[in-house]
């Protein structure tokens, strides 16, 4: 290893120099953790530390230089974090992509932000940006981690194996040992650290410009100061890292929980085998989107359902009683009275530990649902057996600091109260949530115009969200502004708590309310291909395709079913009169997800024109 | 890079995170034999109690029956390594077991007497004689099963114990002949007979103790051969002959390192068994013995060493059950001749038994385990 600064000078803190501490005071602890052959294989700071490092110096041979964009397309991996925070210690920014993101959004992404260097991470990475290079002017590497079916098959002088780079990085740091040092000492707290780009339902991505500051006092504030869990994490915790690195909340999660509380980061092998990775690593802290708790929840149903009639009546016993504990912790704000203690204590025995182990939730001290509005049955579900759940809310354009629900405060249905430090306020005339503190972007990268319709002069940031005070201290988000739906009868319906009233129940997938300047509301209902197949397996109905399977006028019964039932929550004017089912799985590549998979309405409207004019037909069906 | 971090890998193999049973940091923690603390308090409990209890509370009796059963089980985990693992189904196991026994009776027996001995009554030396011997007779038995599959090969082993019980009745110098026999193996040890009550403990007691320890010797033993690259061999010859050849399997090799590990495990129980009996007689290594450890292995579980053990112990102790039957069921004749009596009846029961576990349960009593087990590790679903 190199010199390191002497400690005592001055230096802005970064998250590489908490690593670099880090690496420092407990260099042989674990840092990370990712499966191999059948492995979890154990990175320990000094390791961490020091690929950062090369990787560090292999970007400077390379000729990034303070304020040049490296780009990474990957699943969640080692190498994203060692290439983010060398990136960062060069005083670069980090531009996240979805692996999901197609060769059209590929090029967009990359020219719109002029990445100087790639990391992709396999050959279908790889294609996608060859397909697109000619208007790439500015990329001039493409650094492959996996060297299988592009080594001594692509002959692109830009290609670079990941070996090679660290071999590069050694180099360069015989020659210049403290380069890296030295630039990372540089920094200033309004470097821009990374752009986060926008999942973009309406128009093409934006990239958010998250500068240093804004990062630290996110890391302040979210985890230094215990802002989602109590007590603050520590070393001691354990995370699982699954969902796209490229989002603001995930990144939240694995890089910053783990440079600045030294949590322990571990990755899944993909996002197919979440499941069975949480059961291996049984993480402390959990942090999943609507879409991840409501299939575990699913999961759940469906296999009691298949269970042996002794477990399921069981099961269908202790649930009931963990829904009567989801329902006092509810009304406690997730305190427990010796009455639940009880009930818990008993069921713990019988059904909750085995259920929560089953589920890889066993240890979890602090769950948090995020990124999308989730139906509040599913958090009280998680809640009554045990896992505390805890609603969160922010965006990449506040660094994702606005509200969450705090352990032992929580209003279900709320997305919690705002933090400590944090200013906000919703607007009395559209009901907007804006907030103001130092964690609000330093604006849209190359995009003046929509930075100013953001952040207003008073530096209040529009978030786009319509929301109420509940008690006065906590809020409750009603929708995305631009989702409202005026009916033609002038009624105000916000459309994602009908949607999630009907995701709530396992066999539905996707739910699109219908019904701007429309005479009533319908939707276009997507089901969940595995537990509609078991269920139609059960009932010994045969079925090819999804398309097939939706098509059955016993699925159409099922589905009806459910929408009655949730017609019944709602008021008259928000009851869907009418549904179609849509005919395929709502896909990234086809343009009707964004990379986060929030449904793009106007894209889909346009899809399904002909589904949806049905509806409205005069004398159409039913 | 990669050097780098296998070192920082291993150095760590010993760090586990509390709880987490299924995270595996290493590869030496993926292979350890008793891989959760579940199966090693059960398995640690069960030896203290079987080193403890058995020996100290039960009777001298029970004891010697224990210590029958515990060396039947060496002979069938042998049974199990080649017809359970490696498929080979064999009749001759009886043959094997009387090599095992005359060569440790002949090896031990005082010199000068009517039969042929040596004096050598040390006991590791006679028994990994009898185990060495039997063993090499497996494996010039072996090419047999090479040419041979299936029926033809448990025909050609059956010959083999009618073969053994001619030479064993004509050669009266080794065995003494039919009817008389010989006296078993001296069990011996610095000077001390294990068979004999001595200051501390009964002779029971020391033959149980003594039979207990070499159980669990052999039995670690297998149990680290099937799930080496000898046991995933054996399996893939088990499972198809010619497949596995495919993959590069040498298919002579495997059959004949199975029969003569198991007929070394053979050897060495046959010279125990008799040991504890203390006489020897060629009448015995009949076609019945065969049979019975057949039932062992299948009534315990194919392909599974505890499901031996159980087999070994369940068979061994089921004549003594049949024998009080007849004070429990009137009907049931103690006349030792009667077609339903206790003697008889225990034959059937091997019979009906093998055909039951074949029909209903054909992993054995291991496989009973394994069902309950799996029916909690899926709790609260089914699967």
């Amino acid at each position: 290893m190199t010199q390191i600064a002497e400690p005592g000078t001055k230096t802005t803190t970064t998250i590489v120099t908490r690593v670099r501490d880090r690496a420092r005071t407990m260099p042989d602890a674990v840092a990370m953790r990712e499966k191999d052959f059948g492995i979890w294989q154990e990175v320990p700071w000094s390791d961490y530390w020091d690929k950062i490092e090369l990787v560090g110096h292999a970007l400077l041979a390379l000729g990034v230089r303070p304020g040049d964009r490296v780009a990474i397309q990957s699943e969640n991996r080692r190498e994203w974090l060692y290439t983010d925070l060398a990136t960062v210690a060069v005083r670069a920014m980090t531009v996240g992509l979805y692996p999901t993101n197609p060769a059209s959004e590929v090029a967009y992404l990359l020219a719109h932000s002029g990445s100087k260097v790639l990391l992709a991470e396999d050959q279908e990475q790889v294609d996608k940006v060859l397909a697109v290079l000619d208007q790439l002017p500015e990329l001039e590497r493409i650094v492959y981690l996996e060297p299988r079916g592009i080594r001594r098959r692509y002959d692109n002088p830009k290609l670079l194996f990941w070996e090679d780079l660290l071999a590069m990085g050694a180099e360069h740091r015989e020659a210049h040992p403290r380069a890296v040092e030295e630039t990372m000492s540089q920094a200033r707290a309004d470097d821009i650290m990374t752009l986060v780009y926008t999942s973009g339902t309406t128009g093409p991505p934006k990239g958010a410009m998250l500068s240093v500051a804004n990062v630290e006092f996110s890391v302040e504030t979210l985890i230094e100061s215990g802002g989602f869990t109590s007590p603050p994490p520590s070393t001691d915790d354990i995370m699982l890292s699954y969902l796209p690195l490229c989002h603001v909340a995930e990144r939240i999660f694995t890089t910053w929980f783990n440079s600045s509380a030294g949590v322990q980061v571990n990755f899944a092998e993909s996002i197919a085998t979440v499941q069975p990775n949480l059961r291996e690593i049984q993480p402390t802290i959990l942090f999943g989107v609507p879409r991840i708790w409501e299939k575990v929840l699913a999961g759940v149903n469906i296999k009691i359902a298949s269970a042996s009639p002794a477990k399921r009546a069981l099961a269908r016993f202790w649930l009931k009683v963990a829904d009567g504990i989801g329902d006092t912790l509810v009304r406690t704000g997730g305190k427990h009275t010796p009455g639940t203690r009880l009930r818990y204590a008993l069921g713990y025995l019988f059904l909750y530990r085995a259920l929560r182990d089953r589920i890889g939730m066993r240890k979890v001290r602090y769950a948090a649902s995020g990124a999308a509005p989730i139906a509040p049955d599913v958090l009280k579900f998680f809640m009554g057996i045990g896992v505390p759940m805890h609603e969160v809310y922010g965006m990449t354009e506040n660094s994702a600091i606005a509200t969450a629900n705090r352990p032992g405060r929580v209003k279900l249905g709320t997305v919690g109260e705002p933090h400590p430090g944090v200013d906000l306020r919703i607007d009395e005339e559209t009901g907007e949530i804006l907030t103001r503190h130092a964690g609000v972007f330093a604006g849209y990268w190359r995009d003046e115009e929509a930075t100013a319709k953001a952040v207003d002069e008073q530096g209040w940031l529009h978030t786009g969200d319509v929301g109420v005070w509940v008690d006065d201290t906590h809020v409750r988000i009603t929708d995305r502004m631009k989702d409202i739906i005026i009916t033609a009868g002038g009624k105000n319906v916000a459309p994602s708590e009908i949607e999630n009233a009907l995701k709530v129940s396992p066999y539905i997938k996707e739910a699109v309310v219908i019904g701007d300047k429309r005479p009533y509301l319908t939707a276009l209902i997507g089901v969940e291909l595995e537990t509609v197949g078991e269920w139609a397996q059960r009932k010994r109905i045969p079925y090819t395709t999804y398309r097939d399977l939706s098509e059955r006028p016993e699925v159409d019964k099922l589905v009806q079913g459910i929408v009655d039932d949730v017609n019944k929550k709602f008021a008259t004017v928000e009851q869907i009169k009418k549904f179609r089912m849509l005919p395929k799985e709502l896909d990234h590549e086809d343009g009707e997800l964004t990379a986060t998979q929030k449904v793009k309405r106007s894209a889909l409207g346009k899809l399904f024109d002909d589904l949806v004019e049905s509806m409205y037909a005069k004398g159409g069906g039913a | 890079m990669t050097e780098q971090r296998s070192t920082s890998v291993s150095t760590k193999a010993s760090r586990q995170l509390w709880g987490r049973p299924e995270l595996y940091t290493s590869y030496g923690q993926n292979l350890r034999m008793l891989n959760t603390r579940p199966k090693q308090v059960a398995v640690v409990a069960m030896v203290l109690l079987a080193a403890t209890y058995v020996p100290f509370g039960l009777p001298d009796e029970w004891l010697h029956l224990f210590a029958m059963g515990l060396a039947a089980a060496i002979g069938a985990i042998g049974l199990n390594i080649v017809t359970g693992y490696a498929g080979q189904v064999s009749l001759g196991h009886a043959f094997f077991l009387a090599i095992g026994a005359y060569t440790a009776s002949a090896l031990s027996g005082e010199p000068g007497r009517r039969t042929i001995g040596f004096g050598i009554t040390f006991l590791p030396l006679w028994l990994l004689a009898a185990g060495v011997v039997a063993g090499v007779a497996g494996v010039i038995v072996a090419p047999l099963a090479t040419r041979l599959r299936g029926l033809y090969l448990a025909i050609v082993t059956l010959g083999l114990v009618f073969l053994g019980l001619h030479i064993f009745k004509e050669w009266k110098a080794l065995t003494g002949g039919p009817g008389v026999g010989r006296q078993g193996p001296v069990p011996e040890m610095f000077g001390q007979r294990l068979d004999r009550n001595g200051d501390l403990l009964t002779g029971d007691q020391k033959m149980y103790l003594l039979t207990l320890v070499l159980l669990v010797i052999f039995a670690v033993f297998a149990r680290n051969l099937v799930r080496s690259k000898v046991g995933r061999a054996f399996a893939a010859v088990r499972d198809r002959d010619i497949a596995a050849d495919v993959i590069g399997v040498s298919v002579t090799r495997y059959k004949v390192l199975a029969f003569g590990i198991s007929s070394f495990y053979a050897g060495c129980a046959g010279a125990l068994l008799y040991a504890v009996l203390g006489r020897v007689e060629p009448d015995s290594f009949n076609l019945l013995l065969s049979i019975q450890f057949v039932a062992m292995v299948l009534i315990g579980g194919a392909g599974t060493i505890s499901g031996s053990i159980m087999g070994a112990l369940f068979i061994t102790m089921l004549p003594r059950l049949t024998q009080e039957l007849p004070t429990v069921l009137p009907f049931i004749s103690s006349d030792v001749t009667a077609p339903l009596g206790a003697a008889n009846l225990a034959i059937i029961f091997y019979g009906l038994m093998i055909i039951l576990f074949l029909i209903f349960e054909p992993r054995g009593l291991f496989g009973i385990w394994i069902r309950i087990r799996n029916y909690f590790k899926a709790w609260p679903f089914s699967y």
